[in-house]
């Protein structure tokens, strides 16, 4: 057995790292090379001296924080060598442009998730089955209880959530790049025929879609927050981090539900605050990550982003998967 | 018709935060679909099925030996989840190739009135047949409440008065009529249903019911804008809120928990039942110390509420008193639309009618309660503030010219409670929490320092806003240094101001006191541990009050 330096990939600093290139993957904080899975803030910093991600991320990430940054970008399946390492990209089902990312060393595979999801979603390439030796996985939903249910029966609840609510607003809060846009595209093949209006966050991430060839429905951008409880009838979207508290408080006629897959634990849906919670998820759920990690062939599986000591300890003893751990 | 309906119905509720719509909703629902499961939805609803048929642990076990599933990973869900019957429904979804292609729609009245009821006469392997049976064959969408209901766990954020309300709505009458019909006992039946939406107001089967409750409200500024000539005082006793009834010559004993307790107190039954008249008599039950004219602490009528038929030496070990403070009913004659002085004036009236012709001495076991007249609010207050030397929580504040209305109506009745006793405590176990609150580190024990120690002397869980919470059981997990099952140990460093009812000693705990209603009041973060109180500090609030 290698010891945890002989890796070709390690956590270093909270963070994946592979040395032999030097190279650092959804770094949280400034280095000199960085590759990026997606463009989500949580797995990108400011101050990197250069990225390397998809096109289609590269576009994303520029529109959240600018064109001033130095980015490489590479297709989907495209190799790259770096310090004799073969790097490639491979579609990752998360988000636009989200990627799984494959290092090749000496015969040796290596397989980083990224965030991933297996289910349907119109917005963004497939999940690609990636075979390897090394899987690094995430599994923000590693238990059983998660099982994601079809996403156009979500949009049908959710359309249902609107029209039975005649008169009151309705306030659907969700993350601003990927779940936005394809809630919207679920939502459009519904019988819901009002209004929808987005947020500016959100509208500028549907305009970024569709500039990638992505179709996505029409909305209105929402300007003057004072009008929503006059817009009866209609659906807002809202990115989380804008205050339900600030909207329940200041409007009359409103109702507010967040999807999320948290949202399918009815003690988190009551903690949560919102009146209602629709559990749709860009995470794969547990039969999600079970069938990565048998599909993949892995021999060796380490999981990040989660809880994950039952998914591993399951892996063992009903799989006889080899689980490892990094150690932080 | 159906239990799938009523999946949709619970799902309907569970969806909208709007009072109209779910009026709607429940109206639709009674107009679409039979007597006899319209009686098991409002059963359901009202929460008057808490019967556990199996428990969660068995329902655990038993998925986990149906679908071989190891029972380490059931319990780790639990801990995420908080209750076991969603946890084996959120398991239940990966089961679905084990499902059966054509799904059942069994009826409300044939799973509640049949079907789980039966399971009791089974042996095990025919039990568990049964309900593996029956996660295969109703829909997905019915697992939830089907679990729920055979855990005894079932509850819907729906109270009775919007139960109320849709059923006024659905017949066009009062509200306050319906409210008396669900009073009681409801046994689901076709009869039942139909007794509820019944046209005609006048019932004769409203005879075996008590009335809706009148209750308190916590007292207003504004109050004390209005001469004090207009209200009632009475102390607030911590007894059993009850109506005492006796109709057609039968005596009733109804809690405001709409349970019957007649079996409990006999004695009060056998008195009551010696007076001629018939009444509604609202009031309290107390465990009564005739020496000094005062309330026993609740702790003693405890030892009273549960227990059915008790001996003699019981009741001579904790003698009972019904205080009654109104007469809503006469021979016959409902009084609760006249005011609030006139009805004590008659309450007045037959009680000394009662207490001089009654064959039996009632007064060893039935008064009515004793009037206060404060010269002005400051007075009041006084009064309030005595309120711990006879044992009362306080001031029960009346209007004069009020009918005796139902649920917790605005401008009527008010509680004047006594200021809670209040300690620092410092918090050293935590527990996880359960229900919505699972995952979270919610139950804390807090400790007073004796010498260099500290010693434990209350649990509370209640008091602390979500915010707070979540940012304690982040800390909790940072600062734990032993964890036993689900407590853990954790470093003295947090203050609490904790509130409570009653202070007294216990031989039962450790700290030599113990406590009622503890609750944190507020997080002391400008405190160190050395701030807390010391057990000294509690006994000195001890015998500050007696």
């Amino acid at each position: 057995m290698r010891t945890k330096q002989e890796y070709l990939i390690r956590y270093k600093d909270g963070n994946l790292y592979c040395e032999l290139a030097d190279i650092w993957i959804d770094p949280s904080k400034p280095v000199k090379k960085a590759l990026i899975t997606h463009a989500h803030f949580d797995h990108f910093t400011f101050g990197c001296e250069e990225y390397i991600s998809t096109k289609e991320t590269a576009i994303l990430l520029k529109e959240r924080v600018g064109d001033n940054i130095k980015i490489k970008t590479f297709e989907y399946g495209e190799e790259f060598k770096i310090n004799g390492i073969n790097i490639s990209f491979h579609p990752s089902g998360h988000i636009l442009g989200s990627s799984q990312i494959r290092f090749i060393f000496a015969g040796e595979k290596w397989l980083i998730s990224g965030d991933f999801k297996l289910q349907k979603d119109q917005t963004c390439k497939q999940y690609e089955i990636v075979k390897t030796d090394y899987l690094i996985s995430e599994c923000t939903f590693g238990l059983p209880i998660f099982k994601w249910d079809e996403s156009n029966k979500i949009a049908n609840d959710i359309s249902k959530w609107i029209t039975n609510s005649p008169e009151k607003t309705s306030l659907l809060f969700c993350y601003s790049l990927g779940k936005a846009q394809r809630l919207l595209n679920e939502i459009s093949q519904t019988n819901f025929n009002g209004n929808i209006y987005s947020h500016g966050s959100i509208h500028k991430m549907n305009n970024s879609y569709r500039e990638l060839g992505i179709d996505i429905k029409d909305t209105i951008k929402i300007e003057n927050k004072k009008k929503i409880d006059e817009l009866k009838g209609s659906l807002i979207l809202l990115p989380p981090s804008l205050s339900k508290g600030y909207y329940l408080k200041n409007f009359k006629n409103i109702q507010t539900a967040f999807a999320s897959g948290w949202m399918s634990i009815s003690a988190l849906r009551k903690r949560s605050g919102y009146d209602k919670g629709f559990a749709i998820s860009d995470h794969a759920d547990w039969d999600g990550i079970l069938e990565v990690v048998k599909k993949s062939e892995a021999k060796n599986v380490f999981f990040h982003h989660g809880d994950s000591e039952a998914l591993s300890k399951y892996l063992v003893e009903k799989e006889s998967i080899n689980v490892l751990f990094f150690g932080k | 018709m159906s239990l799938k309906n009523f999946s949709e119905l619970f799902i309907d509720l569970d969806s909208s935060n709007s009072t109209n719509n779910k009026i709607e909703v429940l109206k639709n629902y009674f107009l679409s679909n039979d007597p006899i499961d319209n009686s098991w939805a409002i059963y359901l609803l009202t929460g008057k099925s808490n019967k556990r048929f199996i428990s969660g642990r068995y329902l655990k076990n038993l998925f986990s030996q149906i679908y071989e599933y190891p029972e380490w990973l059931i319990d780790t869900c639990y801990l995420k989840v908080g209750d076991s019957a969603e946890v084996i429904t959120l398991l239940l979804k990966n089961q679905s190739t084990s499902r059966k292609k054509k799904l059942s729609n069994i009826s409300l009245n044939e799973l509640l009135g049949k079907t789980i009821p039966d399971l009791s006469k089974l042996n095990e392997e025919e039990k568990n047949f049964k309900i593996k049976n029956m996660w295969e064959t109703i829909p997905e969408d019915n697992h939830l409440i089907f679990n729920k209901i055979l855990t005894g766990t079932f509850r819907v954020g729906v109270s009775i008065g919007l139960i109320t309300k849709s059923i006024s709505k659905l017949i066009n009458i009062d509200e306050e009529i319906i409210s008396h019909r669900l009073m009681g006992n409801f046994e689901p039946s076709i009869d039942s249903y139909e007794f509820l939406i019944n046209k005609k107001i006048n019932l004769q089967e409203l005879n075996s019911k008590p009335f809706p409750f009148l209750l308190a409200n916590t007292i207003e500024d504004k109050i004390f804008k209005n001469s004090i000539n207009d209200f009632q005082f009475e102390w607030k006793y911590d007894g059993i809120r009850m109506q005492l009834i006796k109709r057609s010559g039968n005596v009733s004993l109804w809690t405001r928990g709409q349970e019957l307790v007649n079996e409990s107190f006999p004695e009060l039954v056998e008195k009551m039942s010696h007076i001629k008249d018939d009444f509604v008599l609202d009031g309290e039950l107390l465990v009564w110390n005739f020496k000094e004219q005062i309330a026993f602490d609740f702790s003693l009528l405890q030892k009273r509420i549960n227990r059915k038929s008790p001996t003699r030496s019981i009741q001579i070990k904790y003698p009972i008193i019904f205080i009654a403070y109104d007469l809503l009913e006469v021979n016959g004659r409902d009084i609760r639309e006249i005011n609030l002085e006139n009805r004590r004036i008659e309450l007045e009236k037959y009680f000394s009618k009662w207490k001089t012709k009654t064959e039996n001495n009632i007064s060893d076991i039935f008064k009515i309660s004793d009037l206060i007249f404060p010269k002005d609010w400051p007075d009041a207050l006084t009064y309030k503030e005595k309120s711990r030397e006879n044992n009362t929580e306080g001031l029960i504040i009346k209007k004069k010219t009020s009918i005796y209305s139902y649920g917790r109506k605005k401008g009527i009745w008010w509680k004047y409670k006594v200021d809670p006793m209040q300690l620092d405590a410092v918090l050293i176990y935590a527990k996880g929490g359960s229900g919505r609150r699972a995952g979270l580190y919610t139950d804390y024990s807090f400790a007073l320092w004796k010498d260099q120690e500290l010693i434990k002397f209350a649990s509370a869980y209640s008091g602390l806003s979500n915010i707070e919470i979540k940012e304690l059981d982040k800390w909790i997990r940072k600062n734990t240094i032993e964890k036993f099952g689900p407590v853990r140990s954790l470093k003295p460093e947090m203050v609490f101001e904790i509130s409570f009812e009653k202070i007294q000693i216990s031989k039962r705990h450790k700290s030599g006191i113990a406590v009622r209603f503890p609750r944190i009041t507020k997080w002391r973060k400008d405190k160190k541990i050395n701030d807390a109180d010391s057990l000294e500090n509690a006994y000195d609030l001890m015998k500050k009050i007696s």
